[in-house]
């Protein structure tokens, strides 16, 4: 899962999918949402949280991180 | 797919200054190159306001300021410089790219808002030191602002920004690197980028070596740091030093997240299964050693019975642990205090149980490995310049910045020493190129890059990790041979993947550079890094550095005296 954004708060700024740096999200062109579609590539970084203006993102450790 | 292979579409950009990687370095590079009066373009594979290792924010700062104690001189610096890195870097290097800078640079940030001084009461600097540092070395600042406030100014001086850019290759004429090519991640189109001076700064090198809670991308350092600049390089034909040395840390257990210096820097311990501190026996300044020390301790406590092991805060007083909770440790890395959360530790009540972390090339203060350039960050090639981790210069987040707008302002003057200089690249060159980008996107079958990648560590975790022999060594390169050929068989699915592929090329490169110089190496040094059980101490013959370097399709190996003060 990596990280879970609150889509009833996310405005679809895009801002998440800018900042990533590998590439994890996706805009959707249809939903105007972010999709996280690499979850497995996720560094944990933050990077995406970090100027997400409607602060709806969280980040979720894997089982086996912890 | 909506791309359409038989129509990329292309786009020629020529430039003066070419800089591939936009991060710390990058970002410096392209700055003080355009300050110059030139035309720059940044590239990278990245979104760049928020890419490479300091992408959510740093929080260490390392600065020689001159503000009265003896600890805090160029000289101090260079002595402890020189026995970090025990002469493998030379020791021209630091004055003119780090030391001559490194007080504009603090004044800079200050100057850009940056929040350098954490002292609201006095309005001045906090400092730490640590890994054997003889005084306080480290300002403490948040810097989660500073990767985009930096990027922001490249922008309004004019530098080009290019992202989502792959670079895949170098190219060169007649001997001279005259620019690069590479495809858009998202887009597909294929860029050619003609510069009269290029600089690579694409970091370290990770995803090389597995780790515990075997997340390959759950690393110390940025994941999407593959190696392509030492890589590119190298099949140009610049010389690269000392790749043997893989450098480890602690983190906390199955989280390969940045938190030692911070943790240490404040007098954290870090204490056994039995509960004992343990590390002087492994070095005089215990927790203050250099950073090899610890992880190379916590190896063999482990080994001989006394794990697991742990950082321990409990003894800190009030003030030190608020500092790390607030300041440090969610700056460090912006996810660390979640960990703690979901893991349900405390760091005021409870221990936390550490890893060895997985192995990369370092990227941090003192680092012997990577591209060999010269105090003006040339390599040895005609045209190329490299600039932060991926080179062998001064390392961490200052010495990145500082080696960055070193690189920049030296790529200028190189380019107005001779202004005539038109950069081309022949016609058929570029076809092959563009050919070879994208031929994973055409394969059916064949293998999928993780399955290669997944080998690929497995390999260099068993062979070329911890303990090295020759026997495990020249295994080791038997399967990278093998890995090599099948590379051929690697199909992308789409261009995410096609992006995994060129990473994957560079880090086989890469892992057969470390298994080759380790083999070459016949001692031991720098603990766990280069740790060769047949030959288990440091050599006289072998204090030097090792450099590799292709002639034609030959691997040139060489010992380089070490660099004296
Ligand atoms: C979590 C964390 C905390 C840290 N904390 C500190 C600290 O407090 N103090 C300190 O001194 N140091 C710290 N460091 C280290 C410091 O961040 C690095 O030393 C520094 O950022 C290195 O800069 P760089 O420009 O060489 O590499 P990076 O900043 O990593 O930049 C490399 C760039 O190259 C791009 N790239 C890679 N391959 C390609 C390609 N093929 N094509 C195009 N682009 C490419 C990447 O996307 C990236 O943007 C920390 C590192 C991490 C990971
Ligand atoms: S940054 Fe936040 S608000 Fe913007 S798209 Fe991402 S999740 Fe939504
Ligand atoms: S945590 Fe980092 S790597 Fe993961 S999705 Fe967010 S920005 Fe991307």
């Amino acid at each position: 899962m990596a990280i879970l954004i609150d889509e009833t708060k996310c405005n679809g700024c895009g801002l998440c999918d800018h900042n990533c740096p590998g590439d994890i999200i996706h805009m959707d062109a249809v939903s105007g949402k972010p999709l996280v579609v690499y979850p497995d590539e996720c560094w944990y970084c933050g990077a995406c949280r970090i100027d997400c203006p409607e602060n709806c993102i969280k980040i979720i450790f894997p089982l086996i991180s912890l | 797919m909506s791309f359409n292979l038989a129509n990329i579409p292309e786009h020629h950009i020529t430039t003066d200054v070419l800089v591939i990687g936009g991060g710390s370095a990058g970002t410096m590079a392209a700055l003080a190159a355009r300050r110059q009066g030139l035309e720059v373009a940044l590239v990278d594979k990245a979104g760049i306001d928020r890419s490479g290792c300091g992408c959510a924010g740093n929080d260490h700062f390392l600065a020689i300021l001159e503000s009265g104690p003896e600890w805090d001189t160029k000289e101090a610096f260079l002595k402890w410089y020189h026995r970090l890195t025990q002469g493998l870097v030379d020791m021209a290097i630091p004055e003119k790219v780090f030391l001559s800078r490194i007080k504009r640079m603090v004044a800079y940030l200050e100057e850009l808002g940056i929040p350098m001084r954490l002292d609201a009461t006095h309005n001045d600097y906090i400092r730490t030191g640590s890994f054997g540092q003889p005084g306080d070395y480290f300002i403490n600042f948040d810097g989660r602002k500073l990767k985009p406030t930096v990027s922001a100014e490249a922008a309004r001086a004019g530098v080009k920004f290019f992202r989502r850019i792959n670079i895949t290759d170098l190219l060169a004429d007649g001997g001279r690197v005259t620019g690069a090519v590479g495809f858009d991640i998202r887009k597909g189109d294929f860029y050619t980028f003609l510069a009269r001076a290029t600089i690579v700064a694409t970091g370290n090198v990770t995803r090389l070596y597995n780790n515990q809670a075997s997340m390959p991308y759950n690393s110390w350092h940025s994941p999407y740091n593959n190696g392509g600049a030492q890589a590119m390089a190298f099949r140009a034909g610049a010389e690269l030093k000392n790749m043997e040395f893989v450098n480890y840390t602690l983190t906390p257990v199955n989280f390969s997240a940045s938190a030692l210096n911070a943790i240490v820097g404040m007098g954290g311990y870090i204490v056994n299964g039995l509960g004992e501190r343990f590390l002087f026996k492994y070095h005089e300044k215990g927790e203050k050693g250099p950073r090899w020390v610890m992880p190379w301790g916590v190896y063999w406590e482990i080994k001989e019975g006394r794990g697991p092991c742990y950082f321990d805060l409990r003894h800190l007083p009030e003030e030190a642990i608020n500092h790390l909770l607030h300041h440090l440790l969610p700056v460090d890395k912006n996810t660390f205090l979640d960990y703690c959360e979901q893991k349900g530790v405390d760091l005021r009540k409870d221990l936390l149980e550490v890893q060895i972390s997985e192995g990369q090339l370092p990227a941090f203060l003192g680092s012997v490995s990577g591209i060999y350039v010269t105090p003006e960050c040339a390599t040895t090639v005609s045209g190329l310049f490299a600039t932060g981790a991926c080179s062998v210069t001064v390392g961490s987040l200052s010495g990145s910045m500082c080696v960055g707008e070193t690189a920049g302002e030296e790529a200028a003057k190189f380019i107005y020493r001779d202004k005539t200089v038109k950069p081309e690249v022949p016609k058929e060159e570029l076809t092959a190129r563009r050919e070879a980008i994208y031929s994973p996107l055409k394969r059916q079958g064949g293998f999928k890059h993780c399955e290669l990648e997944n080998k690929l560590r497995q390999v260099m975790t068993l062979y070329v990790g911890i303990g090295r022999t020759r026997r495990g060594m020249l295994t080791a390169l038997e399967e990278l041979a093998k890995l090599e050929k099948l590379f051929p068989d690697v199909r992308a699915d789409n261009l995410h993947e096609l992006m995994r592929v060129h990473e994957l090329r560079d880090m086989l490169l890469v892992a057969q550079l470390i298994a080759r110089g380790a083999l070459e190496r016949e001692e031991s040094r720098f603990g766990l890094s280069h740790y060769r059980g047949d030959f288990p101490t440091s050599r006289e013959e072998w204090h030097c550095s090792l450099h590799q370097c292709l002639q034609g399709e030959q691997v040139v190996l060489k010992r380089v005296a070490p660099s004296n003060l």
